[in-house]
């Protein structure tokens, strides 16, 4: 039995600004903006989605920049991300977490295993979705979903906190789609995308990336070290590598295999 | 046959702990009254388990006294789902146990179903899954190296470099992993007799440019390890594991060989294209953190070695030995067994699949995944008493544990 | 450096396995188990490897006694950290209310595995310094990798 969302009291002074529910005044937007921007996440990471969360925190994705910042207690968070499976034996210790957290708070089931236990639902120990258990507030599909799409559930997340707080959170059939609500994940580039040349990307990297520590890079300039090495190997006893790996082969059987 | 007579007396804690020096399952009642021991329950939520896993610390002031773990929080019955599947579907189900390197359990269980049902895999095949197999192990490592370097630094506080920088590099093999399978990780590539996607165009020429790139970070990292002071004051001589003990958890891997024995199935038991390549194992004598850190840095640099000689090398041909798969029961096998084991960058993992199981005998009847991530786990009961309680995180983080491989 | 042959010919001379098969490991007597682990860790398989228990329900009408009634098949593997890193596989027979002999006294790593098939599979190991549940609750009823398991059995409240 999901945890229905009515059950939540929005009408409750901490989910708005105390004694100032009339109006909007300057002071409640600003007091919004702050809460809007500043997600402190907890990081409820039992599987492979929390290492997909880990990634959103680190350099490129970067979600720091919208205020979002991993804690390790839940005491001073204010969304919990539930980001994978989660089993009978764990599931009283989630709940009791979730309890220790502040209001007002949010939840996020990141990906299939949070939604509906994936494709262990029907698994003796695994509960199927964490909204048996408690409310949640962002959906995130995937198994698991990209950083882009957590990002996205972030900016979701956003939106709701922002109309929560403005008194603007419509019962749930007469929601109105917003703007952010059509918006599909921001895009992160690869490093090897179609768009960029390597070579380029290999020159920005080295001008910027490197730790400074004047290592093995740094020492070896006389000798290029990125250039394409040419040296093989007696072990290797095959032949022809280069048209091989310039992709001149045809591959008859990928179709073939792709439905499998 | 009356086997409850085979029944032997219950000797053996005490004899083992004559022999190991640790008694894992010590009886606390004897100790010091004075001491006012307490109790300290570490996880199963918290930020340097590295997943869920508990710890109940038993402390003698800061001192550990007796650690004993508890697993299980991840227990997501995979054994059993298998045996409702069949061979066919059984490659996406196992990417999840250690979703830090995929790859490598896909390939792990699909040269199982292969030794069980007699299939044979095309050299392209063989070369490309070790070419995956040693670039998923740079990416595991470094995701080691990211997380280590939480541990050591105090978790999600300051040491956030390591793992700010070691993320950027990982992302780059993924992306690599990208371009051929369309996933980031969760790749289901492998299939029985061979892979699913081959390799695009231009491929092999950006997989050099990112290694070597990969590689000269991979120095700096080695440098920025072993000359910080506060690195090796914390990982010297911390967590020593000696060799007959961690031979006899069953410990493989790079722990195993930070511990001095010259052990790795790629060079041992060679299978697919390891026996046309040389690996040069690396070794560390004193089995301490430092030992482990060290082993699994120079690994990576190792595998890149590898993984720019196989990518020069792969040959033409299929990528699929197999007839096309048409159904998911098309594979049976009525009766046999089969135990295959590789070197996955947590050590060996090993497939013991019995055959002649559901849907008219297209499924296992047992499948068991041995992982090499629970056997590091049971060392900690010996490793953590006498030290204090800050080197828990630091001797935790060193075994490199993952566990939705050990619960599974 | 121990190699298959000599493997082979212990278990012949030593322990009565006549029928050897590309596809089985060897099946010992249960009696045997013990022994034979301390015979191999003294002849250099001293890398624990795994122990893989597998549940047979009975069978009506069958002729040999244990198969009536149902039995548990365990696999055991030992390895030789050796140059050619030998495994050694064998097999026993318990059934469903027998114990059979831990081998934590001779390999540490047994404690855990031990406790992870008795917890799933339900097979007892005699003389196990600790005998609790590894994956599961302690209060969970039911071994789940048995035949006669459910798969989706429920577990209120949870599921
Ligand atoms: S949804 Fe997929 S990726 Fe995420 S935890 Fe579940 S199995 Fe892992």
């Amino acid at each position: 039995m999901a945890v229905d969302e009515s059950d939540r009291n929005y009408e409750h002074p901490l989910y708005s600004m105390p004694g100032l529910s009339v109006a909007a005044t300057s002071v409640d937007k600003l007091l919004t903006w702050g809460a809007t921007n500043s997600l402190w996440v907890f990081a409820m990471a039992t599987s492979c989605c929390g290492i997909e969360l880990m990634a959103t925190a680190a350099s490129r994705v970067d979600a720091d920049r919208m205020g979002t910042i991993i804690r390790g207690t839940p005491r001073q968070c204010d969304v919990m991300v539930v980001a994978g499976t989660i089993t009978v034996k764990m599931a009283p210790r989630v709940l009791k977490l979730w309890e220790q957290m502040p209001e007002p708070k949010w939840c996020i089931a990141m990906g299939s295993c949070a939604i509906s236990g994936d494709f262990y639902r029907d698994i003796y120990s695994v509960i199927p979705g964490i909204d048996t258990a408690i409310p949640v507030d962002v959906y995130i599909p995937g198994c698991p979903p990209n950083p882009e799409q957590l990002m996205a559930g972030l900016i979701r997340l956003q939106e709701k906190v922002r109309a929560v707080r403005g008194g603007e959170w419509a019962p749930k059939d007469e929601r109105p789609e917003t703007e952010a609500m059509q918006k599909t994940a921001p895009s992160i580039p690869r490093l090897l995308s179609a768009e960029r040349s390597p070579d380029v990307t290999l020159a920005q990297l080295l001008g910027a990336g490197n730790l400074g520590l004047g290592g093995a890079l740094n020492r070896a300039a006389d000798a290029p070290p990125l250039a394409a090495p040419q040296e093989t190997s007696d072990a290797i006893t095959t032949q022809a590598p280069t048209e091989t790996s310039e992709g001149a082969v045809e591959s008859p059987s990928e179709d073939e295999h792709a439905d499998a | 046959m009356s086997a409850s007579s085979a029944a032997r007396p219950s000797s053996a804690a005490p004899a083992s702990a004559a022999r190991l020096g640790v008694d894992p399952h010590r009886d606390l009642s004897d100790y010091d009254p004075e001491a006012d021991l307490m109790v300290l329950n570490m996880g199963p939520q918290h930020p340097s388990t590295h997943g869920v896993f508990r710890l109940k610390l038993h402390l003698d002031g800061e001192t550990i006294v007796r650690a004993v773990p508890y697993v299980g929080y991840l227990h997501r019955g995979v054994e059993k789902l298998l045996e409702e599947l069949t061979f066919v579907q059984a490659t996406p189900i196992v990417d999840k146990n250690d979703y830090v390197s995929p790859m490598t359990n896909e390939q792990a269980i699909n040269m199982a179903f292969e030794a069980l049902l007699g299939i044979e895999v095309p050299r392209r095949a063989r070369y490309m899954r070790t070419l995956f197999a040693e670039m998923q192990r740079i990416a595991s490592h470094l995701l080691w190296l990211s997380t280590f370097g939480i541990d050591m630094g105090g978790a999600l506080g300051g040491g956030t470099t390591l793992f700010m920088h070691c993320f950027r590099e990982r992302e780059w093999i993924l992306d690599l992993f990208e371009l051929v399978t369309g996933a980031r990780f969760h790749y289901n590539t492998h299939t029985i007799g061979g892979n699913r996607h081959d390799i695009p165009a231009g491929w092999a020429k950006q997989v050099h440019t990112t290694l070597d790139l990969i590689a000269s970070r991979i120095d700096e990292y080695l440098e920025l390890s072993t000359t910080n002071s506060i690195f090796v004051a914390r990982t010297r001589g911390v967590g020593i594991l000696p060799k007959e003990l961690a031979l006899e958890l069953g410990i493989t891997g790079p722990i195993l060989r930070a511990s001095g024995v010259d052990h790795d199935l790629r060079r041992d038991a060679p299978f697919h294209a390891y026996d046309e390549i040389e690996v040069k194992v690396q070794t560390e004598p004193d089995g301490d953190c430092l030992s482990r850190a060290l082993v699994r840095v120079r690994e990576m640099k190792e595998s890149i070695r590898l993984s720019k000689l196989l990518v020069d090398g792969i040959p033409e041909g299929p990528i699929c030995g197999a007839r096309p798969i048409k159904n998911p029961t098309q594979f049976k096998a009525k009766e046999g067994q089969a135990y295959v084991a590789l070197e996955t960058p947590r050590g060996e993992l090993g497939t013991y699949v019995i055959g002649g199981g559901k849907n008219k005998a297209a499924s296992p009847y047992r499948l068991k995944i041995r992982p090499p991530s629970l056997h590091a786990l049971s060392a900690l009961p010996y490793l953590l008493p006498g030290h204090s309680i800050s080197d828990t995180v630091v001797i935790l983080g060193s075994l490199d544990p993952i566990m939705g491989e050990a619960d599974r | 450096m121990p190699t298959p042959e000599e493997f082979r010919a212990l278990l012949e001379d030593d322990f009565g396995v006549s029928e050897w098969s590309e596809k089985q490991p060897p099946l010992i007597e249960a009696v045997d188990h013990h022994r034979l682990a301390e015979v191999l860790k003294e002849r250099g398989y001293t890398l624990y490897v795994f122990v893989v228990a597998s549940h047979r329900p009975g069978v009506e009408g069958a002729e040999d006694a244990l198969t009536a009634a149902g039995y548990i098949e365990l696999a055991t593997g030992l390895r030789s950290p050796t140059e050619n890193s030998q495994l050694a596989i064998w097999r026993v027979r318990v059934g469903l209310d027998e114990q059979l002999a831990t081998l934590v006294d001779l390999f540490a790593g047994a404690d855990w595995q031990e406790r992870e098939q008795f917890d799933l599979v339900g097979v007892r190991f005699a003389g196990h310094p600790d005998p609790r549940r590894l994956m599961l609750p302690e209060d969970w009823e039911g071994h789940p990798l048995r035949r006669d398991y459910a798969i989706n059995t429920p577990h209120p409240p949870w599921r």
